[in-house]
């Protein structure tokens, strides 16, 4: 492709070169340019037939990198639309890198990670608070309808019934089945039902339960008030007069602290029954089971469960909510919300049981 | 130009539309390379729906789509994919992929489609947002970027392969007359310097006036294309009432909506 003629090197370009066409020209002029470093360079443009912005791109590239005088490149022969084109530009013009992602070393990753979730716990803290608030400010009673109330109990509770029956009855059945397969060897068999009782009514129940209604309703509080956001639908509520909390917030609140316990317990009625179930195989009968149950377990570990839903159905609610309401611009900006509603919300109802633990031992 | 060439775009006997609705029966047309023909009609006319079954997104009812003289309606995958890539296209609102700052939106296609170096594409990729004024704009996400910064982040990833043809989804709806019509200088600047061939759907008159070499106009009611020529011709001397109408940006008569 290139001759060399006196000290000038000569660089042929011709036919088409597009995005198709223009990788291995580039290469090999660029390689021209670089093992010629002082002598003069003559780039014969007259043989080419079309160039597109790649073409151009390539044309521009040969002639911008800063030479010694004596050693220039010059674009002989180009049809004088294309060389104007490719003369607009300054030399210097692209020559700063392109600023990729700057790269975060792990030490100030992990330390702005801890910042990040600092900043939210007290932003969630402030929201929890400021719904508390609108509880009890006097405009709540006609801004939070029952009927909104219902209606979200209805999809958050109601809906979820199957499932939590589901997940609450296998709980109960691995639960009982791993205990007595390792108390059988101790001969123990009759103290699962204690094992299983106080795990279902104190932990379990109201556990799964959250999870459930973390992954059901969590995300899809924060996925319907995020697209609101995204919509612009908050600001038009917002020059109404109407305040997001109190009309989107505080119905979903309202109806996550009802139902989450009726769900819970429900848990812990399937989880007990299908404890029970396992242990007939184990030769424990259902009457045993029920006398041993009640010598094991008292109406308080019973309402600590309970309590915990309330508080575990007010946190993923207000976590949805605050994940709706926070959300982004753009469509893709909604899942994120979903998402981290979702994550969000089970770590902190992992967390909020473990200060239960501590604190009522 | 050279005369012997087939059309860049050719529809023949085109029927689209949505099972039983027809919106648009028998039409057909031809544009020609470094024309910029712009689509128009009211709402509902299917603008857009005949952009999108000339790219190939929606299978015609009946007719053909010829790009560059090759059959897009009955080309196999492998052949209809390598057609589409001569066409660059702009969507409505940019459609950029979220998770990629501007020079990789715009990037993107040359990555997938060409062993150029990454200096070589970075450099190329520059060029094409300094054309577009949106040199300072390249490291950001599309997220942060304004409605027409988006359009013109669109463009600038549609003409990223070098395409012949580009066809923009209402390129200047939403955009301030001043970048409205610093896009319709770029639109010919294209053409005068690349030979560009431009298919534009549009009701931005000004816009029109300023650009379209011709105007096709989609009518609803008879589904049909009411016009074809250049849109002053259209607006002094169209047969068509309707058209001369919408050309002179008239409203409908009173009586019309009395009866």
């Amino acid at each position: 492709m290139s001759t060399e003629e006196a000290d000038v090197v000569s660089v042929m370009l011709e036919g088409r070169i597009t995005a198709e066409t223009a990788a291995p020209i580039w290469q090999s002029a660029i390689r021209t340019l670089e093992c010629n470093p002082t002598r003069p360079i003559v780039v014969d443009a007259s043989r080419i037939q079309h160039v597109d912005n790649i073409g151009l791109a390539l044309l521009f590239d040969l002639i911008r990198h800063e030479r010694p005088p004596g050693a220039r490149v010059e674009i002989r022969g180009l049809a004088s639309k294309l060389d104007s084109m490719v003369r607009r530009h300054d030399p210097l013009e692209f020559a700063e890198p392109f600023a990729g992602r700057p790269a975060v070393g792990a030490i100030e990753m992990v330390g702005r990670a801890t910042a990040r979730q600092i900043v939210y716990l007290r932003e969630l803290t402030g929201f929890i608070g400021a719904c508390v608030h609108a509880v009890f400010t006097g405009r709540t009673r006609r801004a939070a309808r029952l009927g909104d109330v219902l209606d979200v109990a209805t999809e958050t509770g109601a809906n979820a019934v199957p499932i939590v029956l589901l997940v609450g009855f296998l709980m109960g059945v691995i639960m009982a089945f791993e205990l007595g397969l390792v108390a059988r060897q101790f001969g123990a068999v009759i103290f699962v039902v204690n094992g299983v009782g106080v795990a279902v009514l104190r932990e379990l129940g109201a556990l799964m339960t959250a999870i459930v209604v973390a992954g059901r309703t969590g995300a899809a509080f924060a996925a319907q008030i995020g697209a609101q956001k995204v919509n612009e639908e908050l600001d038009a509520l917002s020059t109404f007069g109407l305040d997001p909390v109190q009309f989107l917030v505080l119905p979903r609140l309202l109806a996550s602290i009802l139902v989450v316990p009726m769900l819970a317990a429900l848990a812990d009625v399937v989880g007990l029954l299908g404890g029970a179930l396992v242990m007939t195989t184990f030769d424990v009968t259902f009457l045993q089971f029920y006398t041993q149950l009640l010598g094991a377990v008292t109406v308080w570990d019973l309402m600590l469960g309970l309590i915990k839903a309330a508080f575990f159905g007010v946190t993923i609610a207000a976590v949805g909510c605050h994940s709706g309401l926070t959300t982004g611009a753009g469509a893709t900006a909604v899942g994120q919300s979903a998402t981290h509603a979702v994550v969000a919300s089970i770590v902190l109802v992992i967390v909020i049981d473990g200060f239960f633990a501590v604190f009522t031992s | 130009m050279d005369e012997v060439a087939p059309p860049v775009i050719s529809v023949r006997n085109l029927r689209m539309g949505f099972g039983e609705r027809v919106l648009l029966d028998d039409a057909s047309f031809d544009i020609h390379r470094g024309e910029i023909v712009v689509i128009l009609g009211g709402s509902g006319s299917g603008k857009s729906s005949l952009m999108k079954t000339i790219i190939g997104l929606h299978e015609p009812l009946a007719g053909d789509i010829l790009i560059h003289g090759t059959s897009l309606v009955r080309a196999g995958a492998q052949e209809k994919s390598r057609l589409q890539r001569n066409l660059g296209v702009m969507y409505q609102g940019g459609a950029l992929f979220g998770s990629l700052n501007v020079l990789e939106n715009v990037r993107f296609p040359l990555d997938r489609f060409t062993r150029l170096t990454l200096a070589g594409k970075n450099l190329a990729v520059r060029m094409l947002l300094h054309e577009l004024e949106m040199a300072s704009a390249e490291s950001l996400m599309p997220g942060e970027l304004s409605g027409g910064m988006l359009k013109r982040a669109g463009i600038a990833r549609a003409m990223a392969l070098g395409s012949d043809t580009l066809l923009l989804d209402e390129p200047s709806a939403g955009l301030d007359p001043v970048t409205a019509a610093n896009l319709d200088r770029t639109i010919l600047s294209l053409r005068r310097n690349l030979e560009v061939t431009f298919l534009v759907v549009t009701h931005e008159l000004e816009s029109i006036f300023a650009i379209a070499d011709r105007a096709i106009m989609l009518d609803p009611h008879s589904r049909a294309i009411i016009a074809d020529g250049a849109p002053a011709a259209l607006r002094d001397h169209s047969s068509n009432a309707r058209v001369r109408q919408f050309f002179n940006r008239q409203p409908d008569p009173l009586t019309d909506r009395a009866s």
